[in-house]
């Protein structure tokens, strides 16, 4: 469902991400982890399409990113760290517009609105103008707005910053369920418990290169001791550097 | 609430609209389709509309009162010009006694007018392209949706467009009526004028939207010197311009031959191929449309001048959407795709000579403006617009000519440069009200830095005020100096103006800094609209009040005091009575300043401690 064939990313004289070569199938959670300056959310924005490849090709459902920017976006939905919303709108509406935007016919708009706003618990606020939502709530409604259309490929950064237990929960299950289901899901995360807990393979990248592209089992595999994944983690990725004089404005 | 609390999975599987998709397809559902075009953009419309109109709504809500003084200072502005207009083109009337003159003249005002804003509309709506279609994240949002590019770049356009626009149409509709009211000019004239002037600002706009998407599109990583390049060679023509319609014999100025000799040089602003020539001809032939035997003829010249300023605005227009489908993705990928150049670890020179001549200040305001400073001038997109506008300030001063003329004409000098002295006067509270203002919101998420300092809510307004006061202080004594020297105004003359523009400077940035803390708005992200609300538009009206009431205070002494030294009065009454006028204007205008100054920090500070965030 995502391929990146070889895919180089460059600011400048800095390689942000380096050659990536990586699928992930139909109805997959792959957890791509790092640490901060790896190339992650380089690679997210590249996939979603704000961004386009150095060199290399993204292919979503067989798509090319760069050729065919609607039908990919049609395919996938994006709930960003810090998502955007309208502040002088309320949640309902955002969420409509987002419906119409893809072209939900207004019966199926519908249910899938009370679908969501059941499912993230957004009755208490969703009439309510945005501008006053916590981050939390602001996560949830991004995520409904994600989710109303079932997508084909949900991706996510940072998914879990901001959600109390509770919605942290919701989102997990969701996730896991929505994959059951055939969604292929790419989450980018710090969280290391979030990514044992909920994907199916990880990657690990630092300074741009893919070092483990596996599960959690293949990875312990390769170190003889009886490791976490934090210790493993820690093993493999080292401090992020930068290139002198210049610096990665996404990252 | 619904929360759905299972072991594993918390999708109501009951639910009707899962069952509709039970295995998803390569495209995520076929029973979707996109919208189509007029879909599309009908669902951007209906987003503008509802944004604008809850926003209307809500401020009539809060703030009834601000929205109502922001409704009748725009009217009170309107009509003011409208009078200043009226007036002017009544005295033009009745001293060019020729119709034919008078047309012509009041066609190169109208050419040289609206050229130079078209000018200003071109960088203006591209700056402010610049900002909405490549930095905001709402782009970063709306890229990810399957809108089409050119929607993308229309609904943005219109944004900009609008922002860049209303102060044309403010300063543009007033002139044009009071045109048609000297004029008397037919009904239709003054249909025409709105519809005219609407179409000719699409032009402009489209112009600047394109320039725009080029610049970042080939040149994403030399943006900066690409604009400061660009600033300098404008700067460059315009002085060329102004020296060659502007040079002239000394004695020569204000004679028929002087007239029709400027009207000749300036007749290259009546280029056929400029949209602003189109506007003037056309509201011209629509405005002479009474004199007998050519009304029809007048008629279908306005209307074939509307219609070709109507069809290039839609074929400018296209041209926006056709550049923005083809390069508005790649275009903002290459944008974000540059490197961040790594800034100086320590203080750079200017920093140190801020450092050094702040001496007299404690160090955390010290801080501050350095602060301040150096996020004004690492943002190009915002100070290039004042660079042109002082920029070709500096050109016209310097090419005005020293006048030698007789007592009379020495009246005219003085009051010219006292009107420089407004001009620059203006210039600054438009930058006042642009940067100075919105500083305060600017901190929004940056706030919680501001409170946990350890110093006084106070400091950091008094660092502020410094940086707006000492900042302009220098720029402007120096333009006003310039313009003193070109024009030959005596000494004493010379100091009334430093003086005055001390007082200006201070004053304004006394308003700006008092009434940015008193109004935050600590959720906007964007200093134009910061600056357009009710605040800014506040901030605007008192300047140029205050502007008047300082440059009245000190130029109608000085003009008495002159009158004195150049007439027999001082023989027999001695200088003593218009120097104490010359004295009381300082005065006064030295006590105005102080309250104006005063007054807005004292209750922004009061607001400022009272903040919460």
């Amino acid at each position: 469902m995502i391929e990146f064939l070889e895919v180089t990313r460059d600011y400048g004289r800095k390689r942000a991400v380096d050659g990536l070569t990586l699928s992930i199938g139909k109805g997959e959670v792959f957890a791509l982890l790092g640490p901060n300056g790896a190339g992650k959310t380089t690679t997210i924005k590249m996939l979603v399409g704000l961004l386009r490849p150095g060199k290399g090709r993204i292919l979503l459902g067989g798509y090319d990113g760069v050729e065919h920017p609607r039908e990919v976006s049609r395919l996938l939905a994006y709930v960003p760290d810090e998502p955007y919303l309208y502040e002088k709108l309320t949640g309902r509406e955002f969420l409509t517009f987002i419906g119409q935007m893809y072209g939900l016919p207004n019966p199926t708009l519908k249910s899938r609105l009370e679908r969501e706003i059941g499912q993230f618990g957004l009755h208490d606020f969703v009439d309510q103008l945005t501008q006053g939502y916590s981050h939390g709530m602001k996560q949830r409604l991004a995520f409904a707005a994600a989710l109303l259309r079932d997508p084909a490929i949900l991706v996510l950064d940072e998914p879990m910053v901001g959600l109390d237990p509770r919605s942290a929960r919701i989102v997990k299950d969701r996730l896991r369920g929505e994959a059951d289901q055939g969604m292929s899901v790419f989450v980018s995360t710090h969280t290391l418990p979030v990514a044992e807990e909920i994907a199916d393979r990880i990657g690990i990248v630092d300074h741009g290169k893919l070092l483990f592209v596996g599960t959690l089992g293949e990875l312990r595999a390769l170190h003889e001791e009886e490791l976490s994944l934090e210790q493993i983690y820690l093993r493999m990725t080292s401090a992020p550097e930068t290139e002198p004089g210049e610096l990665s404005p996404s990252e | 609430m619904n929360f759905l609390w299972k072991e594993r999975l918390p999708i109501d599987a009951t639910h009707p609209s899962l069952a509709l998709n039970p295995a998803r397809q390569v495209l995520a559902d076929s029973s979707v389709s996109p919208p189509s075009r007029d879909e599309e953009r009908r669902l951007f419309w209906r987003l503008r509309t509802k944004l604008i109109l809850r926003q209307i709504r809500e401020t009539a809500r809060v703030a009834r009162f601000r929205l109502s003084l922001v409704a009748f200072l725009t009217v009170v502005f309107w009509a003011g010009l409208f009078i200043l207009f009226a007036e002017g083109f009544q005295f033009l009337q009745s001293t060019l006694d020729h119709p034919a003159i008078y047309e012509q003249t009041v066609r190169v005002i109208f050419s040289l007018f609206f050229g130079s804003l078209m000018m200003m509309l071109v960088f203006s709506t591209g700056i402010i392209l610049y900002s909405g279609l490549f930095v905001s994240p709402e782009m970063g949002f709306l890229l990810t949706t399957p809108a089409r590019a050119e929607h993308l770049v229309q609904y943005k356009f219109q944004e900009a467009l609008f922002l860049s626009s209303w102060g044309f149409l403010l300063l543009g509709s007033p002139m044009l009526f009071a045109f048609g009211v000297v004029s008397e000019s037919p009904w239709y004239y003054f249909l025409l004028v709105l519809p005219y002037m609407v179409a000719f600002v699409f032009i402009p706009g489209s112009l600047g939207a394109i320039v725009c998407m080029l610049t970042v599109n080939r040149l994403p990583r030399l943006r900066l010197h690409f604009l400061v390049i660009l600033t300098g060679l404008i700067v460059l023509l315009s002085g060329i311009f102004l020296w060659y319609a502007a040079r002239t014999q000394a004695n020569d100025a204000f004679t028929p031959e002087w007239i029709e000799t400027v009207l000749g040089r300036l007749q290259y602003s009546e280029h056929r191929l400029l949209p602003s020539w189109w506007l003037s001809t056309g509201l011209l032939e629509a405005a002479r449309g009474a004199s007998a035997g050519r009304q029809h003829v007048a008629w279908s010249e306005s209307v074939m001048f509307f219609a070709v300023l109507v069809a290039n605005a839609m074929m400018s227009q296209l041209l926006v959407i056709a550049v923005g489908r083809r390069w508005l993705r790649g275009s903002y990928s290459g944008l974000h795709c540059g490197a961040a150049k790594r800034k100086p670890a320590g203080m750079t020179l200017m920093d140190q000579m801020i450092w050094i001549f702040t001496g007299f200040l404690s160090p955390q305001i010290r801080l501050l403006i350095i602060k301040d400073v150096r996020i004004f001038r690492r943002d190009p997109a915002q100070w290039s617009q004042f660079l042109i506008f002082f920029g070709l300030l500096l050109l016209y001063f310097m090419n005005m000519r020293r006048f030698h003329y007789e007592r009379e004409q020495q009246m005219w000098v003085q009051m010219i440069s006292f009107l420089n002295l407004a001009v620059v006067g203006l210039i600054l509270s438009t930058f006042t009200t642009r940067f100075i203002f919105p500083m305060i919101s600017l901190e929004g998420r940056r706030f919680w830095i501001l409170s946990l300092l350890p110093l006084d809510r106070e400091t950091i307004l008094w660092g502020k005020f410094v940086f707006a006061a000492a900042g302009s202080v220098f720029p402007c004594g120096m333009l006003i100096l310039l313009s003193d020297l070109m024009l030959g105004i005596a000494p004493s003359i010379v100091l009334v103006h430093q003086l005055t523009c001390v007082l200006l400077c201070v004053g304004l940035a006394g308003i700006a800094v008092g009434l940015g803390a008193i109004m935050p708005d600590l959720r906007e992200h964007s200093p134009s609209k910061i600056a357009a609300g009710f605040g800014g538009t506040l901030n605007l009206v008192l300047s140029t009040a205050y502007i008047t009431a300082i440059v009245a205070l000190t130029a109608i002494p000085a003009h008495y005091y002159l009158s004195d030294l150049t007439s027999w009065r001082r023989v027999t009454s001695g200088q003593s009575a218009s120097w104490f006028w010359l004295g009381g204007g300082i005065v006064a205008a030295l006590v105005l300043c102080t309250l104006t100054t005063a007054i807005p920090l004292r209750m922004g500070m009061r607001a400022f401690r009272r903040l919460e965030h």
